[in-house]
């Protein structure tokens, strides 16, 4: 799988920094603002003075003038921490070409590894196959682990029949410094994906769904009577496509998407589905900055 | 409604394995798809996949059983009960006589007949057959015992009505012919009632009838002749009024075209008024006589227009050169000179006795004992000859036995029973003569005619006999000249019904005869053809005579004159044999078969069918596994 950034695609996601409204304290000065209040030399803020403040941070210059003891708030800046997890069921490995869901998905993982990394941030892979993490990458931090990224990401084949949910919760029980997750997937699971986030989301994590389709997914060429094949589970489901029946699915994946982003906004989920005829940069640079997951 | 085979409902059980084909076209293409948990959760909602539900979104399937249905249904021969006339063999005589172009029914009798025929044959059930017998002059069979509607109809669109009267007892013979190949048939009689009212014969099966025509008001001319008198022409006309009201009418004399005389008859119901006119000129001329409404000329007078006009012809006769070539013969001198219409002539032999032969035409040469070294080409009579071009003369024969008189309309009223002859010569005639009087020994008296030229012969001298004294010689002479010297082409004082042959004879230097009729058709006569018969039109005929130099016109007319047609009023009833036959009811039942239009349904739900195969959309991507 060619992984090929150009120098302007690189160039732009250098630009773009991943955006958690919820920020975590970070374990090293990053490059991000920290809702803490520090000792770096942005001004933030005047507080009153208590009891056993350190007096190097109190405002000479305000007590001259007004008598009165207040502390000069400094902002404090921090990393994030950012896991990427990818869905690495075999319905992934569906579509053709350009309109490959799971190099797709590659694709877009790579970009946000990329942004990650270019800001300073701590950046986790994490490959779901199976109900496990089956393999990961990082945590790395700085442009140097681009490379590496790179031949990671080339290195997963979505091959395996998996359990999103289990998925998720072998996920989060490992101890985790908390930060953005953001989970790249195409949600065709029997069991569904809900109760492994919120577990995530319960560790202090923040997440981010990125729902990823191929356009014959949401508008099936077939007609006739059919005998579908599920790819990964082998299941076998008999049936007659029309025109009626087409509409019924089309209109059907549309509740679902619809479904799954109000589901994501009651939990403070970022949501943003994709097809992928939709040029995977486009995604990145427009639609990632539209639902604001960079800025 | 019912079924002439019923058995055939038992093909409907092709249906099901129509329908089984369709539950095991349930063998369905595999198609790989990502996942299948939305489809699932689809049709779930929706249960689509129950095989009943297959079947009714089906439309194929419904199609093809729909095919089904309606073939079946062909095949079952589903069929409604209609009353019809006739049905089975069915022998239909369609009048076509000239009343039926009388237009007291629009548009006119024939047609209404015509469809009453077409009526007819769209009763017929299928198994059923129809003769069509055209009743005219000369009734013919137009088509006989055909089932097949279409050609019923084709021939029926086809027939003509004439404008002669019908012969019913030939249309009789002809239906009693066609009666007589299938065991029970209906004759269905078509007519305005036009029919003898008695006189024919009874047919071997049910005779219907049709009556045609409704009105009765008819005025005709029913006779138009010329007559010479005293040398002058004489024309009589007479007018009939066949309807039951008295009618007042106006006759219109024509000389050519131009009106020589008009006069306002009142004419009481059911008789007739005549008219008559003399001192006409002497000419050759056609005459026409018309008769209109007085109030107004241009508008018809009554239903049949046909009769309402006649022609006539006044042929002034020609007198007929006759050369008697003789020693003397007082018999023969008188009897020339007796004969109307001929202009003797005659011609003694030299001294030497050599014929001498005027270079001038004459109509007709007699020969009395001796001839020419030469035959001039005409026509001859040659008494007591020696041998000629025409037949060998050999000894003289004394016993003269057994004298028989064969039939010819040369011999007409020629009673030879007391005429003796004394001696004769015996002769062999050709075969184109025809032998009219003989005896054992020898032919007596012989006529015939060769490449135009009539020859008459007898064998005998008029003075070795007591023929001159007997009734039969001013009898047999005259029917031997008029036969050689014909006074006339033809005789065109008579007028001719439609249809009627006319017998002519051309002069003999005539090349050529064309005949041209009331509507400019043009007829050329073959060579050696004496008889006319195209004489379907009323009206006048000009008739031709071509020769080498000069052409001759002769003309004869063709009229209606006919009581029967000219009388219009609908018959009640008819009398055929024994039997009265009322007009016909619709008595039968007969079958109209449904089966085509169902066949037609059948081939065209098959074409739906087939333009909804090919437009379903049949683009299914597979997804390739290498």
């Amino acid at each position: 799988m060619p992984m090929l950034f150009d120098e302007t695609t690189l160039r732009k996601l250098n630009q773009l920094t991943l955006v958690a409204s919820r920020v975590r304290s970070g374990a090293i000065k990053g490059e991000r603002r920290s809702s803490h209040r520090g000792s770096s030399v942005e001004f933030a803020d005047y507080r009153n003075y208590t009891a056993g403040d350190d007096l190097r941070r109190l405002d000479w210059n305000i007590y001259a003038r007004l008598e009165k003891p207040f502390i000069k708030l400094l902002e404090e800046e921090e990393d994030l921490a950012v896991y990427v997890l990818i869905d690495g069921s075999r319905s992934m490995d569906w579509g053709e070409g350009e309109e490959h869901k799971f190099n797709y998905v590659l694709k877009l993982a790579a970009g946000i590894g990329s942004i990650a990394l270019s800001s300073g941030d701590l950046l986790s892979v994490g490959f779901l196959q199976g109900g496990h993490v089956t393999s990961e990458f990082g945590p790395s931090r700085g442009q140097y682990a681009l490379p590496r990224l790179f031949r990671f990401l080339e290195s997963l084949k979505a091959n395996q029949q998996t359990d999103l949910n289990a998925s998720l919760r072998d996920y989060s029980i490992a101890p985790r410094r908390a930060g953005l997750v953001i989970l790249i997937s195409d949600l065709f699971a029997a069991d569904g994906y809900e109760s492994g986030l919120r577990q995530l989301l319960s560790r202090g994590h923040e997440a981010a769904l990125i729902h990823v389709l191929s356009p014959d997914e949401v508008d099936p060429p077939l007609a006739g009577d059919l005998q579908l094949v599920d790819i990964e589970t082998n299941f076998e489901q008999d049936v007659s496509v029309d025109g009626g029946l087409r509409n019924l699915y089309r209109a059907r994946v549309q509740a679902w998407i619809q479904s799954t982003q109000a589901d994501c906004r009651k939990h403070g989920i970022r949501y943003l589905d994709l097809v992928t005829s939709q040029p995977w940069e486009q995604a990145l640079l427009l639609e990632m900055r539209r639902t604001e997951m960079v800025k | 409604m019912q079924f002439l085979t019923p058995l055939a409902f038992a093909l409907s059980a092709l249906a099901i394995p129509i329908i089984l084909l369709y539950m095991l076209k349930l063998r369905r293409k595999q198609t790989q798809v990502s996942s299948t948990m939305l489809w699932e959760k689809l049709l779930k909602d929706r249960q689509a996949n129950a095989p009943w539900q297959k079947l009714k979104r089906n439309l194929l399937l419904f199609l093809q059983l729909l095919i089904l249905a309606a073939l079946v249904f062909a095949l079952a021969r589903p069929a409604l009960q209609t009353k019809v006339v006739a049905s089975g063999s069915v022998i239909v005589m369609l009048d076509a006589s000239a009343s039926m172009n009388a237009t007291d029914v629009t548009p006119s009798r024939f047609e209404e007949a015509r469809k009453s025929v077409l009526t007819l044959i769209n009763g017929l059930s299928s198994d059923s057959a129809m003769t069509l017998i055209l009743v005219a002059k000369t009734p013919q069979t137009l088509i006989a015992s055909e089932t097949d509607k279409s050609l019923l109809k084709d021939v029926l669109s086809k027939a003509q009505v004439t404008q002669g009267s019908a012969d019913w007892s030939a249309a009789f013979a002809l239906a009693a012919g066609a009666t007589r190949n299938g065991a029970a048939s209906t004759v269905v009689i078509v007519s305005d009632g036009g029919l003898p009212e008695s006189g024919l014969p009874a047919l071997p099966s049910e005779v219907r009838y049709i009556p045609i025509g409704q009105a009765d008001d008819n005025l005709a001319i029913s006779a138009l002749a010329l007559r010479a008198s005293n040398g002058v022409p004489q024309l009589f006309a007479e007018v009939t009024n066949t309807s039951n009201v008295d009618r007042k009418i106006l006759l219109s004399l024509y000389l050519g075209n131009d009106l020589f005389d008009a006069r306002q008859l009142d004419i009481p119901a059911n008789s007739q008024k005549s008219v008559s006119l003399e001192n006409l000129p002497i000419t050759t001329a056609i005459y026409k006589a018309h008769i209109s409404d007085p109030a107004e000329a241009s508008k018809s007078l009554d239903s049949l227009a046909l009769d309402d006009t006649a022609f006539a012809v006044y042929q002034s006769s020609t007198a007929r050169r006759a050369l008697l070539v003789s020693n003397g013969n007082l018999f023969l001198e008188q009897l020339l000179a007796s004969l109307p219409g001929i202009q003797p002539f005659r011609a003694l032999p030299a001294a030497d006795g050599t014929l001498q032969i005027p270079s001038e035409p004459f109509d007709l040469y007699i020969f009395d004992g001796a001839i020419p070294a030469e035959l001039p080409n005409s026509n001859l009579l040659l008494i007591n000859p020696p041998t000629n071009p025409f037949f060998e003369v050999g000894e003289t024969v004394k016993e003269i036995k057994n004298i028989q008189v064969n039939e010819n309309p040369l011999t007409r009223y020629v009673d030879w029973k007391t005429v003796h002859v004394l001696q004769a010569q015996k002769a062999t005639m050709p075969n184109w003569m025809n032998i009219l009087i003989e005896s054992d020994s020898t032919p007596l008296v012989a006529a015939g005619e060769k490449n135009g030229q009539r020859i008459a012969a007898l064998t005998f001298d008029l003075r070795e006999s007591d023929l001159p004294l007997q009734i039969a010689y001013p009898i047999l002479f005259s029917n031997l000249i008029d036969y050689l010297a014909p006074p006339s082409a033809f005789d065109s004082s008579q007028s001719l019904q439609a249809g009627e042959s006319l017998t002519l004879v051309p002069p003999t230097d005539a090349e050529q005869v064309v005949i041209s009729s009331p509507s400019n058709k043009a007829f050329t006569l073959a060579a050696g053809q004496t008889l006319f018969s195209q004489t379907d039109e009323l009206g006048y005929y000009a008739v031709n005579f071509v020769s080498k130099d000069s052409t001759k016109v002769e003309y004869f007319a063709v009229n209606l004159f006919n009581p029967a047609e000219s009388d219009l009023s609908p018959r009640e009833t008819l009398q055929i044999g024994s039997v009265s036959v009322i007009p016909a009811a619709s008595q039968q039942v007969g079958l109209q078969e449904l089966w085509k239009w169902l066949a037609g349904l059948a081939l065209f739900v098959l074409m739906i069918e087939w333009q909804v195969f090919h437009r379903k959309p049949f683009k299914i991507r597979m997804k390739d596994k290498g």
